[in-house]
């Protein structure tokens, strides 16, 4: 079914490309993006938004006359989930078709999978998800929220709301181990205590041990990073096992949409701090969702991962015509300004001059017992400030590195 | 020496054969003449698992062991690389990282190797407890992320994968593109003609004695064990060369390189191509990783679809391989038409000679 | 104390239903025809997508489980018709069939019914005994688990078919000989395995998250549990998941999941180098 869609879209894109080349100046040829987003395999369900996302901002972008006058070309490949993928198609987008920009990845290694194949060009890259935080890396732009806005706001708001002690699910790997990380730091700050740390191996579905271990931990809430649909499961288990506890994340909801795919009352008081979910009722964002669903009518979620790819084109609309270069050292040199700034569907986002990392407006969000979305409380825009009060500076160094609370810059 | 090349157990000889052998490698060798360089650069990447591949064809089509964790010996190497080449610096030590790390990869395969064959384990449960070792050590390196995992300078980095190794370097001139194609079609070469001059030794015929009947091998007075031991050892050496090459082609290596689907590429690579011969292997190796890519690239969403009727298609239709059937057909055809204007005897001289099992 | 008791018989019983049910058809597929079916987690897949389908038409939870493994069953027995049929002389290549198989089935899934199905719920809700909460719905698994071996063991030991199917996969020319229709026997020993697979699917898709490739998870623990089991299917496969369960249970409780699951395979490991044969070898020998 999407394959159809693609084509005509790709059938689309060309009518347009000839009607715009017809009308305006001589032939400019199109500015081309490189996507690379898993619309198979495991990730597909969280994959297909961010396809859709970036198609729709093309779709728009091109027929308010493109950028800089020049339409833009989507080439898409998908990875299928696999890293050795990332960096064959990375090369292929890079090398040979030789793109302006690349955008995507969704877990935290196929970025790390392309970026040292983007940091031996000079081409810029979007990462367009929410991560675990701490890239300094000058080719890479991040545009999703990042710890110090999403656990910086949650956990304090959790403690102060449901208790002292938390316990932790989160998946094994880098995303979910370095998250644990920041929630240890947080927790220690607020005086609070981590009553039980569990870290899940990726395609675990079986959580009856866990739940055990939880109720005798006896925490007041669940921290939940847990990652991928056999992860998911736990939801639904806790629920039938009647563990009943709040529980707060920062990717369940507005990513995963697991209040979507479950049956209430499986998600009942979970909550999470997002700079997106479909369910913000706004004027800018309802008309952000009408124009989705026009397009997409089968869309079960438009999730944040979506969203802020939709935003990364916006994002680099804007850098490129202020810059009026599509070079990255000119538009790197508009970053530097603190000027990069798009009206988005949320609010005014801008991107850090230190870190290249977005701002956001956050908003902590809760899920009832029919698995109603309600906003506790907005906490404005919050900028990405972690990176630069440890010593990222991107404007003065690229340090291409990944930092996380025990793995900081050396002092030199 | 030279008279090895040619024997019962490969597929292939005479001058026909030898003319197309240097008519293919002379036409790779002036590819990167005329073609883009990022199509060179991929081809050279393809024939960085070809390794892996004609490792198992060995283990698995002369030898009868079906090995389902050859990405265990990928692994260790290619982790061993990264850990070797950031600890010893770049340039030129790189060489010896390569070359270190494939050592590694063998001393594992002789350690775990050891293991199985004195145990007695054969058939299947080869192939479990390999697919379960390789296992293990995915979900070992899935959990390194933190700091406290480190050799030496060298961060393994868990999920995220380990980066920041140097390619491979002589002085400072670092080994990619077209260098690096060169380099490959040069192991690839060397490779292909030891292990068919290894398969036609007394030492090969041993191998294959043993796959067809253990006991008997035994009751001629060799102790199969030892050959089985040498052919695993070679098979997860090649296995751990392109583990090594894999993480200085991307300067970076994952445990997903490790774990499932990766474990089970190799043996469909091999089981499509034909496993009963090196060549058919080589050649169906490298138009399948070619072929997978390219179906990705163009068809989207329907790729997985496509290479799954691909494999369907191929196993049914011409069940010694893909590479196989292809060349029996066409061998057939050309004896036929020999047949119809000499004698019968030359067209049976010429004819391909598969070994059945 | 009896709390902590049960608990640890309750996660037993979790870990040795999901063993059993998920490796019960294959220690037919594979165990006793030595077909290496690759598509297994798809036939489960298949089980629980015909489950959630039935559910959201209206129809009972129970039927539409019991409806989803003859599904599972029926499309087995096409399938071996069509494909496994002719790699029962050559069975590694049914491992390339049957993985080219799944590849298809799993992406179009994904094409036709898209990327994530809504849940259905778990019926059956829960009980408390001292501090602890359980799903009564997973005790309804262990003893579905239960009858399933019970079924096997009459089915194959009991009934004239079971004799039949017996000799058919030991000396398919002899039974044949002495008037077996051996075709059909196989294709009735395929189907029930896949409906097996199917009933896995459907017994665990109220618990799971439905996604195309959500037959991986099952993969990994079914084959390793069958092939230390060994030859003999009834005597091999339960031992074996009950083995495997305590190991698996008693280093998930105290060491969690990541050293659970790693030990469980260090212990398949060392339980087929100490019995090359698998488990029903010493089983079956003792036995005798």
């Amino acid at each position: 079914m999407n394959s159809g869609r693609i084509v005509g879209m790709a059938l689309l894109g060309a009518m347009l490309g000839i009607a715009a080349t017809g009308s305006t100046q001589a032939a400019e040829p199109p500015l081309k993006v490189g996507l690379l987003e898993d619309v198979s395999g495991d990730l597909a369900f969280m994959g297909m938004p961010k396809l859709h996302g970036s198609q729709l901002a093309v779709e728009e972008i091109n027929k308010s006359g493109g950028i800089l006058g020049r339409q833009i070309e989507l080439i898409h490949l998908d990875p299928q989930g696999d890293n050795a993928r990332y960096q064959e198609f990375g090369r292929r987008l890079l090398n040979r078709d030789k793109v302006d920009v690349l955008i995507g990845g969704i877990t935290s290694a196929s970025r790390e999978a392309l970026r040292p194949i983007v940091d031996r060009t000079t081409t810029p890259y979007f990462y367009t998800n929410q991560y675990e935080g701490g890239v300094c890396d000058a080719s890479m732009i991040s545009m999703g929220a990042v710890p110090e806005q999403q656990f910086s706001t949650l956990i304090p708001w959790m403690v102060q709301k449901f208790g002292k002690k938390v316990y932790v699910i989160a998946a094994d790997y880098n995303f979910g181990q370095i998250s644990a990380e920041w929630n240890r730091k947080i927790m220690k700050d607020l005086g609070g205590e981590v009553v039980g740390e569990e870290f899940i191996p990726l395609g675990v579905s079986q959580f009856a041990q866990t739940i055990q271990n939880i109720q005798k931990a006896k925490p007041d809430w669940l921290l939940t990073i847990n990652v991928g649909a056999a992860q998911d499961s736990f939801f639904e288990q806790a629920a039938a096992a009647n563990l009943n506890l709040p529980m707060g994340s920062s990717i369940k909801i507005m990513l995963g949409f697991e209040h979507k795919r479950f049956k209430p009352p499986a998600l009942n008081n979970m909550h999470a701090t997002a700079n997106w979910f479909e369910e913000i009722d706004t004027p800018e964002a309802n008309d952000f969702k009408k124009r989705w669903h026009a397009k997409f009518p089968d869309e079960l979620y438009i999730n944040d991962m979506g969203y802020n790819a939709y935003n990364a084109l916006y994002m680099y609309k804007a850098l490129v015509e202020k810059a009026k270069s599509t070079k990255l050292e000119d538009m790197r040199k508009v970053i530097a300004t603190g000027d990069a700034c798009i009206d988005a569907p949320e609010g005014k986002v801008c991107i850090d001059p230190k870190s290249q990392h977005t701002s956001h407006r956050m908003r902590l969000i809760s899920v009832g017992p029919k698995h109603e979305v309600t906003v506790e409380k907005d906490y404005g825009t919050i900028q990405p400030y972690w990176l630069g009060e440890i010593g990222c500076d991107l404007t003065k160094k690229n340090d291409k590195d990944q930092y996380t609370p025990s793995h900081l810059p050396s002092k030199s | 020496m030279l008279k090895l090349l040619d024997g019962p157990q490969t597929l292939g000889r005479g001058r026909i054969f030898w003319s197309c052998f240097l008519a293919v490698l002379a036409g790779a060798l002036i590819y990167p003449l005329f073609a883009d360089s990022y199509d060179v650069g991929n081809f050279a990447y393809f024939l960085i698992w070809i390794f892996m591949a004609l490792g198992l064809c060995l283990m698995w089509g002369y030898g009868g062991m079906l090995s389902f964790g050859q990405t265990f010996f990928f692994g260790i190497a290619g982790y061993g690389y990264g850990v070797l080449a950031i600890n010893m610096g770049g340039g030129t030590a790189t060489i010896a990282a390569l070359v270190l790390s494939v050592v590694i990869a063998m001393i594992a395969a002789g350690i775990l190797g050891y293991f199985m064959i004195w145990g007695g384990i054969s058939g299947i449960f080869f192939g479990i407890v390999t697919l379960s070792a390789t296992l293990v050590l995915a979900f070992f390196l899935g959990q390194t992320a933190g700091p406290e995992w480190h050799i030496g300078s060298a961060r393994l980095n868990g999920f995220n994968g380990m980066k920041g190794m140097d390619p491979l370097t002589v002085g400072s001139f670092d080994i990619e593109g077209s260098a690096l194609y060169y380099v490959m079609i040069a192991l690839i070469v060397i490779v292909y003609i030891a292990l068919r001059m290894l398969v036609n030794s007394s030492v090969g015929n041993v191998i294959v004695a043993t796959r067809e009947n253990p006991q008997r091998a035994e009751m001629l007075g060799y102790d199969v064990r030892k050959y089985q031991l040498l052919t695993f050892v070679i098979g997860s050496g090649l296995a751990g060369l392109s583990g090594a090459l894999y993480t200085s082609w991307g300067q970076f290596i994952t445990p997903s390189s490790i774990g499932l689907p990766a474990a089970a590429m190799p043996i469909v690579w091999v089981a499509f191509s034909g496993r009963n011969d090196l060549t058919a292997t080589l050649v169906g190796s490298f138009l399948l990783l070619f072929g997978f890519q390219t179906i990705t690239v163009y068809s989207q969403q329907a790729a997985l679809v496509l290479m799954g009727v691909l494999l369907l298609a191929t196993v049914m239709l011409a069940p010694q391989g893909f590479v196989l059937g292809i060349g029996k057909l066409v061998v057939d055809w050309w004896s036929r038409r020999r047949r119809r204007n000499e004698s019968p005897a030359l067209a049976d001289a010429g004819r391909l000679q598969s070994d059945e099992t | 104390m009896s709390a902590e008791l049960f608990s640890v018989f309750y996660q037993f019983a979790d870990v040795f239903a999901f063993l059993i049910l998920s490796a019960a058809g294959l220690a037919i597929v594979f165990g006793m025809m030595g077909v290496i079916n690759m598509a297994h987690g798809e036939f489960i897949m298949c089980g629980a997508y015909v489950t959630v389908g039935l559910v959201n038409l209206g129809v009972p939870l129970p039927i539409a489980q019991i409806l989803a493994a003859l599904t599972a069953g029926i499309i087995g027995m096409i399938v071996e018709l069509l494909i496994v049929r002719r790699f029962y002389k050559r069975p590694l290549d049914s491992l390339l069939a049957t993985w080219g198989l799944s590849l298809i089935v799993t992406q179009s899934m994904l094409l036709i019914v898209g990327s994530a199905v809504r849940g259905i719920g778990t019926p059956e809700g829960s009980f408390a005994i001292g501090g602890y909460t359980f799903s009564t719905y997973r005790l309804v698994l262990f003893f579905c688990a239960v009858a399933v071996l019970a079924g096997l063991y009459i089915i194959f030991m009991k009934t004239r078919f079971g004799v039949i199917a017996r000799a058919t996969m030991q000396n398919a020319a002899m039974a044949k000989a002495l008037g077996a229709r051996t075709g059909r026997i196989y294709s009735i020993s395929f189907g029930i395995g896949t409906a097996l697979a199917g009933l896995c699917g459907a017994l665990y898709a109220p618990t799971m998250t439905l996604i195309p490739t959500m037959g991986a998870t099952f993969v990994v623990e079914s084959f390793v549990t069958v092939v230390i089991g060994g030859a003999n299917v009834l005597l091999g496969t339960a031992p074996a998941a009950v083995f495997l369960a305590m190991i698996r249970m008693a280093l998930n409780a105290s060491y969690g999941q990541i050293i659970g699951q790693i030990g469980m395979l260090f212990a398949v490991i060392l339980i087929i180098r100490v019995l090359p044969e698998g488990l029903s070898s010493v089983l079956v020998r003792r036995g005798r």
